[in-house]
């Protein structure tokens, strides 16, 4: 920059118009220069006057002023600052008196306010409830140190196994030793214990782990250490790592419990270490070394572990299935008809403990979303109805200079005032309804106790908040601000813009009611499917029943016999009790456990002939008696089926059917080998029995296979009570019983079978409550959504009213207009409604049981609801309209 | 040009400008001349560094910067001491007096140090 030459300038016509220009937008770069200049040219102007030549005092001018081109950099950059937090200044200016306006506004109309905040607190609340549950279970990652590493590994066992089979010990011995693609696996079974020693006998869950486990599933113990490899062999000291909450709840939390003995099934096991608590699932109370033995490394068929491998860093999970894929094969190869074909079912860790409620989570988020929807648009509808009432306001504001676009944003920030508003309730909803999923956790949902209201939670909320502010803001707003100004002032009452503004606001209801029909039918659909499930016959009597395990530890029970005759003890002694009708020993209790699989064939198939899967039990003669479960044909089990005598078996009408056709099953014999084998286990059907759902009501017939339990000894079986009378007042007998034979027997997870049952059907109860609920909310907000815009309507048509009836219309025909206008409302809703619900509810069919997804009954039952609802919205104005007084009418306007 | 004129410090530089602004609102030209003349040029400044020192006072918000006319009927930017300005040149002032004593009392001091 230089002024050497620069003539005295004058005040030039452009610059005087730059000036103006600079009334809008301040010019900070030509200030600075037009600073500069005028201090130049006055120091020389003095020089000129003290008689120096014009040049020569120019160039003093500039010697004295020093380095023109630094300090005309440093101007220009230090008045952009002082711009910038000129800008920063005005905007917070403009939006703090945004806010003042807006809180006046509302404060000018509480009801509107109250219950806009109330509606979008409800919305917000519930979707950030399910969020913080979401966020919790599908979100997070697992607690392990390489979470993202972790596959669950299972066996295929034929082509259409999707869920796979656990594992073999030999098959998890060999994938140990030959596939590199994992750093460590994790193996595992349950194992159960009775705690002495400790307070009173308790049941502990265990779980026999290998070493690798710790490895694999990395948490630093909270005290002491896990154990090694050389811990993990037979014949190695017994150790043990207990769960934090065992060492909490039964050793008070004492840190000397380190390399202290305690009593496990009467065995001494040595305390090494406690878990941390983040080892939360599943939920184990102790874990035991594996110490799998010669024999057990050596069996193939016996699928029992549960695998869990961690990749090697650089390894993709692809490229260790493939490899593990290999080896699964070749060991297939190796050992034929072992139940599994060689073929590798891997999940990630978490995929494989969340997959089963992410629909569940999900449709619960889909529903809440629609909740907000609908609240949504009945605070944009309150607002649109609030627009018209304000119109003159808005007009005068604009009159006085107030642009659209401030119109706008004040109108905006009034929205979301009210969204946040509604936002700090919700949270408190949120709050609310969070411990209430967190503390009953009705769905069995792992991983739940973590849902919380932390920041992403809060986050969320604020969001959405925001989201619905601005949502829901955005079209009132700019209706609003797009008036005719001179019509408004003129007082044109009724105008275009106010039909206008009818189409939008019954648009918005249409849009309510068909979004209350897709939640009512989903809620529909499921009441309809819980409701048809607890109808459902299990199969045998379940009521008045009584069920509870009990385990005899080996070390104190050191044969087959010894176990056999306490077992008849306990059912003999029982079975005498007063109350007890009859009692009997089973290998799992149908519905309440599960059962063991195998896949059966009969006499005369081929090793390679079709086989079917079926559950294998082991039961007491008065088995069938006491559950009442209908022998068809044949002849119950008895005294001689002991050991030794030909083995029996009791197969069910389905399986009968299977098997054999329309030949008598009776006399024929099955087996779950190979039939070719000499070492083949053949069982003789001896009777027919009736059908069960054994896997619970929500799940198919399965087939079952019952042995006497004379021929296959047990050491943990459920004793099964029917009582003469109600069944509960029998348990303390049942418990001193058993005690008085063995006071170390615990009694574990003792239930009536009914209660198991309604436990079962809990998650399709819960699920279609909840979304009962959020029907209800979702009908509720669309209902007061038309409600408004019939009253809206009716108040707009006062005058019109007030004329036909003068002109004779009687209030039938008034009426008749009114709810006409309700009623088109609500069928285009329905329409719509409809229409989107065949396509959303196809989500449901997997948790539908006895219906489709199309059940015809529930669209039609819920598309009578809505037209009825809305028919008594729309009522309430309508009557209202039909005693308008014709004179009072018309003199208003 | 070294001995008399004494280097002028940022600080004091401040204190300065705020002080030539008590009487009337002036422009950056019409600061420079009066601290000339009443400082008899002891003070060297150099006019150019004026000027940051002004933008800054701005930005503090201690002076306030408009255009007017001179008495000539040329356009100028005129500053003028805000409220906030007049309270900092009271405080600077002070601390100013208090520092000068101090190291007057010690230039002037006969006894010797224990």
């Amino acid at each position: 920059m230089s002024y050497q030459d620069s003539e005295r300038i004058p005040e030039s016509r452009i610059q005087a118009w730059r000036r103006y220009l600079r009334f809008w937008r301040s010019n900070a770069d030509a200030d600075v220069a037009d600073e500069l200049r005028f201090h130049l040219e006055s120091a020389a102007a003095e020089l000129i006057a003290q008689g120096m030549t014009p040049e020569a005092a120019r160039a003093q001018a500039l010697q004295r002023f020093g380095d023109l081109t630094a300090i005309a950099r440093t101007l220009r950059t230090l008045s952009h600052e002082q711009e910038r937090a000129m800008e920063w200044r005005d905007r917070f200016e403009t939006m703090q008196s945004d806010l003042r306006f807006a809180m006046r506004q509302l404060r000018k109309a509480p009801g509107f306010t109250i219950v806009a905040m109330l509606t979008l607190a409800l919305g917000i609340g519930a979707n950030s409830a399910i969020f913080s549950v979401v966020d919790a279970v599908l979100l997070r990652p697992l607690p392990y140190a390489h979470a993202d590493r972790l596959l669950n590994l299972k066996e295929r066992n034929g082509a259409n196994d999707t869920d796979g089979m656990f594992v073999a010990f030999g098959n998890y011995a060999d994938w140990a030793q030959r596939v590199h693609a994992f750093d460590s696996f994790a193996a595992s079974r349950w194992n159960g214990f009775t705690l002495t020693g400790a307070g009173d006998p308790r049941y502990l869950q265990a779980l026999r782990v290998n070493a690798g486990y710790w490895k694999t599933l990395q948490i630093p113990p909270s005290l002491g250490r896990y154990f090694s490899a050389r811990e993990d062999a037979p014949g190695a000291p017994h150790v043990v790592v207990i769960s934090h909450r065992l060492w909490r709840d039964s050793f008070g939390g004492d840190s000397a419990i380190i390399g202290r003995s305690i009593a496990l099934s009467g065995v001494p096991y040595t305390v090494i270490g406690v878990a941390s608590p983040r080892y939360s699932l599943p939920r184990v109370d102790a874990w035991t070394p594996l110490a799998l033995t010669t024999s057990e490394l050596a069996e193939h068929g016996d699928h029992e572990l549960t695998v869990v491998g961690l990749l090697r860093e650089s390894v993709t999970s692809e490229q260790a299935v493939a490899e593990l894929t290999k080896v699964e094969t070749e060991l297939a190869q190796q050992y034929p008809h072992k139940y599994f074909d060689g073929g590798i079912i891997a999940k990630p860790l978490r995929e494989s403990i969340v997959g089963p409620v992410r629909l569940l989570l999900l449709i619960l988020f889909g529903a809440v979303a629609l909740v907000l929807l609908i609240a949504c648009l009945n605070v944009a509808n309150l607002q649109l109805a609030r627009a018209a009432v304000r119109r003159k306001e808005i007009a005068v504001r604009n009159a006085l200079g107030a642009g659209r676009g401030r119109i706008i944003a004040q109108l905006l920030t009034e929205n979301l005032v009210l969204a946040l508003g509604g936002g700090v309730l919700g949270i408190g909803v949120a709050a609310f309804g969070v411990r209430f999923l967190v503390r009953n956790n009705p769905l069995g949902v792992p991983r739940l106790e973590g849902a919380t209201l932390d920041a992403p939670v809060l986050l969320f909320a604020l969001l959405v908040a925001v989201g619905c502010g601005v949502g829901c803001g955005m079209l009132p707003a700019f209706r609003a601000s797009r008036l005719d100004l001179q019509q408004v002032l003129r007082d044109g009452a009724r105008t275009d813009s106010a039909t206008l503004r009818n189409r939008l606001r019954a648009t918005l209801v249409v849009c309510q009611i068909s979004l209350a029909m897709m939640l009512l039918v989903g809620a529909g659909l499921l009441v309809r499917s819980a409701l048809l499930l607890q109808h459902v016959p299990p199969g045998f009597d379940s009521r008045n029943l009584l069920v509870t395990d009990i385990g005899l530890p080996g070390s104190r029970y050191p044969n087959d016999s010894a176990a056999a005759a306490r077992f008849d003890e306990i059912l003999h002694n029982v079975s005498s009790l007063p109350g007890v009708a009859s009692a009997a020993l089973v290998s799992r209790m149908p519905i309440v456990g599960g059962g063991g699989d195998c896949n059966f064939r009969r006499d005369g198939a081929a090793s390679e002939g079709a086989s079917f899967n079926a559950q294998f039990r082991v039961a007491t003669p008065s088995f069938f008696e006491t559950l009442r479960l209908p022998i068809l044909r044949g002849r119950n089990f008895s005294s001689i089926d002991a050991a030794g005598a030909p083995r029996v078996a009791v197969i069910n009408r389905r399986f009968a059917k299977k098997l054999f056709g329309d030949e008598d099953a009776i006399g024929h014999r099955i087996t779950c080998n190979d039939p070719a084998s000499k070492n083949a286990f053949w069982l003789t059907v001896i009777a027919i029995s009736g059908d069960v759902h054994a896997d619970g009501l929500s799940s198919d017939i399965r087939d079952q296979v019952y042995s006497a339990l004379g021929q296959s000894p047990q050491y943990e079986l459920s004793l099964v009570v029917r009582g003469a009378v109600p069944v509960l007042t029998v348990a303390p007998g049942i418990r001193r019983t058993v005690a008085s034979l063995d006071p170390l027997l615990p009694l574990g997870g003792l239930q009536t079978v009914d209660e198991a049952i309604g436990s079962s059907l809990a998650v399709p109860r819960f699920t279609s409550q909840l979304l009962s609920a959020l029907g209800v909310l979702g009908l509720i907000l669309a209902v007061i959504g038309i409600y408004g815009v019939i009253a809206f309507f009716v108040a707009q048509r006062t005058h019109e009213i007030g004329i036909r009836m003068a002109l004779g219309a009687d209030t039938s025909r008034v009426l008749d207009l009114v709810l006409r206008q309700g009623v088109m409302l609500a069928a285009i809703g329905i329409a719509i409604g409809t229409a989107a619900s065949l396509m959303l509810t196809r989500t449901l069919d997997n948790l539908l049981y006895g219906i489709t997804a199309r059940d015809p009954l529930t669209f039609v039952a819920v598309a009578m609801l809505l037209a009825l609802v809305s028919l008594i919205a729309s009522f309430v104005p309508a009557r209202r309209a039909s005693r308008v007084d014709p004179l009072a009418a018309l003199r208003d306007s | 040009m070294k001995d008399p004129s004494v280097a002028l410090l940022q600080g004091s530089l401040d204190l300065v400008v705020l002080k030539t602004l008590t009487w009337q609102p002036m422009h950056g030209f019409g600061i420079a001349r009066w601290i000339q003349r009443l400082t008899e040029s002891a003070l060297q400044v150099e006019e150019g560094s004026l000027y940051p020192a002004l933008y800054r006072l701005e930005n503090q918000g201690l002076i306030k910067a408009e255009w007017r006319l001179t008495e000539n009927n040329r356009r100028a930017k005129y500053y003028r001491l805000t409220p906030g300005g007049r309270r900092r040149l009271a405080e600077e002032t002070a601390s100013w007096e208090r520092f000068a004593a101090a190291i007057g009392k010690v230039l002037g001091a006969t006894e010797q140090p224990a």
